[in-house]
């Protein structure tokens, strides 16, 4: 073990009393928050209109719904039957120091019928992507991690996709285990315009089958740290003429998270109003019908509060967000998030055992096509010190 | 031996007597108590055909099952709902240690009743024995031996379920006589202990 665990204690005592005295000092502005969530819901649509206007094309705080902004609104009753299907995924990245170049998704899904007293599905599904044009990205680079996590992306929803055509009759709800943005769309001026334009026209292509078979889509984020309804709150507090740029930034709220508001606002199992995600990604998915709004919602007895992302054909339709609400509680009743995704991630995960076994793998392979596999210097000199044992006399 | 045999795990502990095994499986795809199994050993440096590994062969005395957090969380849970329990049943792949009892071996692809010269290879496959194999293997009942001799075994319970799994290897017309043969074996071994003999001659007679 390589890290002086002594000389590190005084640093870790002195976080510990940090972040106590942080907590205590965020807790102290949720009443705050509270009266100012009151306040903001009084606002008239135009109000909100001319205000967001005067915060300018660089806001990135939320924007309200048709739903009234203070609602906290009860769970519904659950259909008897659903269609309930998740899926995750994980990664292996490409590393230039292996023998090879190459990265895997693997993608782990579950379909469950919820009232049909069946089995569920159970799937597992590797990609090993290994081709030029898969590593490369348009500026003749290997490509990076965000590149790999948004082909993760794009295989999780294709799945959803894919079960989802496959359910017999509705209604159904499709979970992803994150937000429904596709964040590689803020990556052009590193990876380049068209390989962007490709990735989120395949993910728009299985956002649009899954909008066919009027699927409620929903991406689930436990324990989010987003802070976009308190920056609302801080654009409606403001008076008028001192909206700006930089009074936008300096928000009472700062190092707050919404979840501490609504923690403090949502009784178990209600969830908060719809709001409108302001990301500059949205524009573009709005731009294809796609925009997507979210609620906040507390899962259960405690005071956990979970994030749930869904798309404007969900958002606009009462139906379809009551199968959210009432699917994701009951999802979570037990496991606290939906078990359908703490499933599809067990099936997903790919663990380093998992890694090393495919890099032995992948030595024979190379070997019966007569290369002999070799990593780089780096790598070899890693593997030497990575199971260091201390000699005694 | 069978062309693409379906590993039941990989040998975690193991000595001359016996060794045990993790896997994850779905509950369905559970080997039985009293299958026979083979987990292969170093090779052979005295005899043998080159291409033929050398196995120790032995027999399911355990199945466990060990649990995890969703395991536990399902079953402190109120209300699991139905899908949600055949999940864990029949889809969710579960620790599950398998032990054994070595009863013999194969070395130089010939099947022998003695205990193996060395245990099994830490984290070597465990397989079940095909229908060939078991014939083969169950030709010399001296293997009974080791289990009316074992310790921490239910040595009844294992005879018969092994028997029977014996039995049901062999062609239809020859399984009476198997069962037979078995039976004399166990009344030469058991001669000095007839409660003991008559119990299990009882328990072959149901076979």
């Amino acid at each position: 073990m390589s890290l002086d665990l002594p000389r590190v204690l005084p640093q870790i005592q002195q976080m510990g009393e940090t972040a106590a005295r942080r907590f205590r000092e965020l807790a102290q502005r949720v009443p705050q928050a509270r009266a100012a969530l009151g306040a903001a819901a009084g606002l008239a649509p135009d109000e909100w209109a001319r205000r967001l206007e005067r915060a300018g094309k660089d806001w990135r705080g939320a924007r309200p719904s048709h739903e009234p902004l203070d609602s906290a609104r009860p769970a519904p009753p659950h259909p008897d039957r659903l269609d309930v299907i998740g899926a995750d995924g994980s990664q292996v990245y490409p590393d230039r120091h292996a023998a090879a170049l190459y990265f895997l998704v693997n993608i782990g899904s579950l379909h469950l019928i919820h009232g049909s007293g069946q089995p569920p599905s159970a799937a597992s599904v590797p990609r090993l992507r290994f081709e030029e044009g898969d590593l490369f990205d348009d500026f003749h680079g290997l490509i990076g991690a965000e590149a790999v996590q948004a082909e993760r992306d794009i295989a999780e929803m294709a799945e959803l996709a894919r079960l989802a055509s496959a359910v017999a009759a509705p209604p159904s709800l499709a979970l992803l285990d994150n937000g429904l943005l596709l964040w590689i769309a803020l990556e052009e001026r590193e990876i380049g315009r068209t390989r962007v334009e490709a990735y989120l026209k395949r993910y728009w292509s299985s956002m649009k089958e899954l909008k066919s078979h009027a699927v409620a889509l929903a991406g689930f984020v436990d324990r989010p740290r987003s802070a976009d309804v308190l920056s609302l709150l801080h654009l409606a507090e403001l008076p008028w003429e001192e909206i700006d740029r930089d009074r936008l930034r300096q928000t009472p709220y700062l190092g707050l998270a919404d979840r501490a508001l609504f923690a403090d606002r949502l009784a178990p199992g209600q969830r908060s109003a719809l709001f409108v995600d302001g990301s500059p990604v949205n524009k573009r998915f709005d731009a294809e019908g796609f925009q997507v709004f979210f609620f906040y919602l507390r899962t259960g007895a405690d005071d956990s509060i979970a994030r749930v992302d869904v798309p404007a054909w969900v958002a606009e339709e009462p139906d379809l967000i009551d199968i959210v609400h009432a699917g994701i509680l009951e999802q979570c009743r037990i496991t606290g998030i939906p078990y359908v995704l703490v499933r599809a991630h067990e099936l997903a995960v790919v663990g380093q055992g998992d890694r090393e076994r495919l890099d032995d793998l992948l030595g024979i392979e190379l070997v019966r096509n007569g290369i002999a596999p070799r990593g780089s210097r780096k790598a070899e000199s890693k593997r030497w010190t990575s199971q260091r044992k201390r000699h005694s006399l | 031996m069978s062309e693409t045999p379906s590993s039941i795990g990989r040998v975690t502990r193991c000595s001359i007597r016996g060794f045990a095994g993790a896997t994850q499986l779905p509950e369905t795809a559970f080997p039985s108590f009293g299958d026979f199994c083979r987990a292969e050993m170093r090779p052979s440096q005295t005899a043998g055909k080159a291409d033929a590994a050398d196995y120790a062969v032995g027999l399911i005395y355990d199945l466990s099952v060990q649990d995890d957090e969703l395991a536990r969380q399902l079953a402190a849970a109120d209300e699991p709902t139905a899908e949600q329990l055949l999940d864990s049943q029949l889809r969710r792949s579960i620790p599950v240690e398998i032990s054994a009892l070595t009863v013999g071996h194969r070395v130089g692809g010939a099947w022998l009743a003695g205990l193996p010269p060395q245990p099994p290879l830490t984290l070597s496959r465990i397989y079940l024995l095909d229908g060939d194999e078991v014939r083969a293997f169950t030709r010399d009942l001296r293997f009974l031996r080791h289990i009316l001799a074992a310790d921490a075994v239910s040595q009844e319970d294992l005879l018969e379920a092994s028997l029977q799994r014996a039995a049901l290897a062999q062609p239809a017309p020859a399984r009476d006589e198997f069962v037979l043969r078995a039976g004399r074996e166990c009344a030469r071994r058991l001669g000095h202990d007839l409660p003991r003999l008559e119990a299990i001659l009882e328990r072959l007679h149901e076979l």
